[in-house]
């Protein structure tokens, strides 16, 4: 009796290893079109209403158990903000005094303040309503799909700057795969200045990112801004159109620029607790 | 674990309101900078009560339900919890029924075991990545969270299969051998 259960235990674990590592294998094997691919869509559009249901209604209990975590923050966060207050009080007198800075501003303006949706785009706004648990998933799920017109590689923009580009999509939900997640890397360019380089991850670091490839000579900045490049080469064009902000430079010594040809960048964007997008979808896809 | 059709339907529905709470919910919450894993906790709670075979099966649904709402790599959720549900049911059959004691530091063990399991299989997969501070702070809380939790997950899952537990229908008959012992009659 006791062999036959420990018979059966050893077959029951042998059977659900392989059939874990069997779908490891032929999900990296297949395309996006693959079987395995379109039965994980199925299953993620059946549930999907449910899970915007969970997300809606256990909503009250995350605000609760964030309120006490954000109040805790907000405590230390105060006396720096009020540091930051009165540096940026100095900084607008300045810039109201002189001309050339206030052309600057005005003009940095302008680049982030409108105009990021390029003709023939649209912006659907959505609902984040599934995140990983995980440090090394960077992708969350949204309430929006084919049926607003959302389509692969349509970039993301959160309510502070970019977000990421979509990487998988069904009729009800798209997967957004943000600017952290180690598959990520965006041609941007660095504000006021005009240095260019590719951001990119610190995978397992998801609250920094590093924009490579600068030119060597380039003189760049802490706190200057970084907004996306938007190149365009026909079929190998940049996903992203240009000027979306991504980041602000955070760490960039001289030794690490002319040796690695790197700076540290923070993303604007809040990635781990946006609650809303904007998809720029192509205009009149909508079904 | 007694596994009858009504306490199959029950875990079932356990595992998918789990999956879902865990990616709906649980994920967004902001615990010292990183949220809890209740679904580890589940999977470690029906392994602790089922044995190893409960805990591999409920583990592997239960993963594969979030690879799938996330749709993320398929197997790699499946295969860390199918992991942690079997080490947490061999513990049980190998040990016995955990003491209430033992419960917060098998559950933060187990969650750690699961994260290592899952970190494991991300680099196996390609994941080019640093073992930076985050990553061992974020295993860290979560460890010491799923320590916390570990006890009220484990009453809660208890109290939904609670007919199908061999060790409660024998502690309800129990109050009658010393009757029969002191009457001499078998």
């Amino acid at each position: 009796m006791y062999r036959k259960q420990v018979r059966r235990r050893r077959a029951v674990l042998l059977l659900l290893v392989a059939a874990s590592l069997t779908l490891l294998s032929l999900y990296y094997r297949e395309g996006n079109g693959g079987p395995l691919h379109a039965f994980e869509r199925g299953v993620s559009t059946i549930l999907g209403p449910f899970e915007e249901g969970a997300d809606r209604a256990l909503k009250p209990a995350q605000d609760f158990v964030n309120w006490f975590q954000e109040t805790f923050e907000a405590r230390g966060d105060n006396k720096e903000l009020r540091d930051e207050v009165a540096d940026l009080r100095d900084q607008l007198a300045q810039a109201q005094t002189a001309a050339q800075q206030s052309r600057e501003l005005a003009k940095l303006d302008a680049l982030t303040g409108g105009g990021l949706v390029p003709a023939g785009k649209q912006a659907v706004t959505s609902r984040v309503i599934g995140r990983s648990p995980t440090v090394w998933y960077s992708t969350v799920t949204i309430d929006k799909g084919t049926s607003a017109g959302i389509a692969v590689d349509d970039p993301v923009i959160a309510a502070d700057g970019l977000a990421g580009r979509i990487s998988q999509v069904t009729r009800g939900t798209a997967q957004v795969t943000l600017i952290t997640d180690a598959s990520s890397s965006v041609t941007a360019r660095v504000q006021p200045g005009g240095a260019t380089g590719v951001v990119e991850p610190n995978v397992g670091n998801p609250r920094d990112l590093t924009l490579n490839f600068v030119e060597p000579g380039e003189e760049i900045n802490e706190g200057q801004m970084v907004v996306t490049a938007g190149f365009s080469a026909g079929a190998l064009g940049s996903l992203f159109p240009p000027g979306i902000p991504i980041g602000e430079v955070t760490d960039s010594t001289l030794e690490e620029q002319q040796a690695y040809q790197r700076v540290h960048l923070e993303a604007f964007a809040d990635l781990r607790d946006m609650e809303f997008v904007q998809v720029l979808a192509k205009a009149g896809r909508s079904k | 674990m007694i596994l009858t059709t009504p306490i199959i339907i029950r875990l079932s529905v356990l595992i998918l309101v789990t999956a879902l709470a865990q990616v709906a919910c649980f994920s967004g919450m902001v615990i010292f900078g990183t949220s809890p894993d209740i679904a580890i906790l589940v999977v470690i709670s029906l392994g602790l009560l089922g044995g190893s075979v409960t805990g591999a099966v409920s583990g592997f649904s239960t993963g594969l339900l979030i690879d799938c709402l996330l749709l993320q790599t398929l197997g790699a959720f499946a295969l860390s919890m199918l992991a942690v549900g079997y080490a947490a049911g061999r513990y049980r059959e190998n040990v016995g029924p955990p003491v209430r004691g033992a419960v917060p530091l098998l559950g933060g063990a187990f969650t750690l075991v699961g994260l290592v399991a899952f970190a494991a299989i991300q680099i196996g997969t390609g994941v080019d990545a640093d073992v930076s501070t985050i990553v061992i702070r974020d295993a860290a809380i979560k460890t010491l969270i799923g320590a916390a939790l570990a006890i009220p997950v484990l009453l809660l899952v208890r109290l939904l299969v609670r007919p199908a537990l061999i060790d409660d229908r024998r502690s309800a008959r129990r109050p009658m051998a010393p009757r029969a012992a002191e009457t001499g009659t078998q």
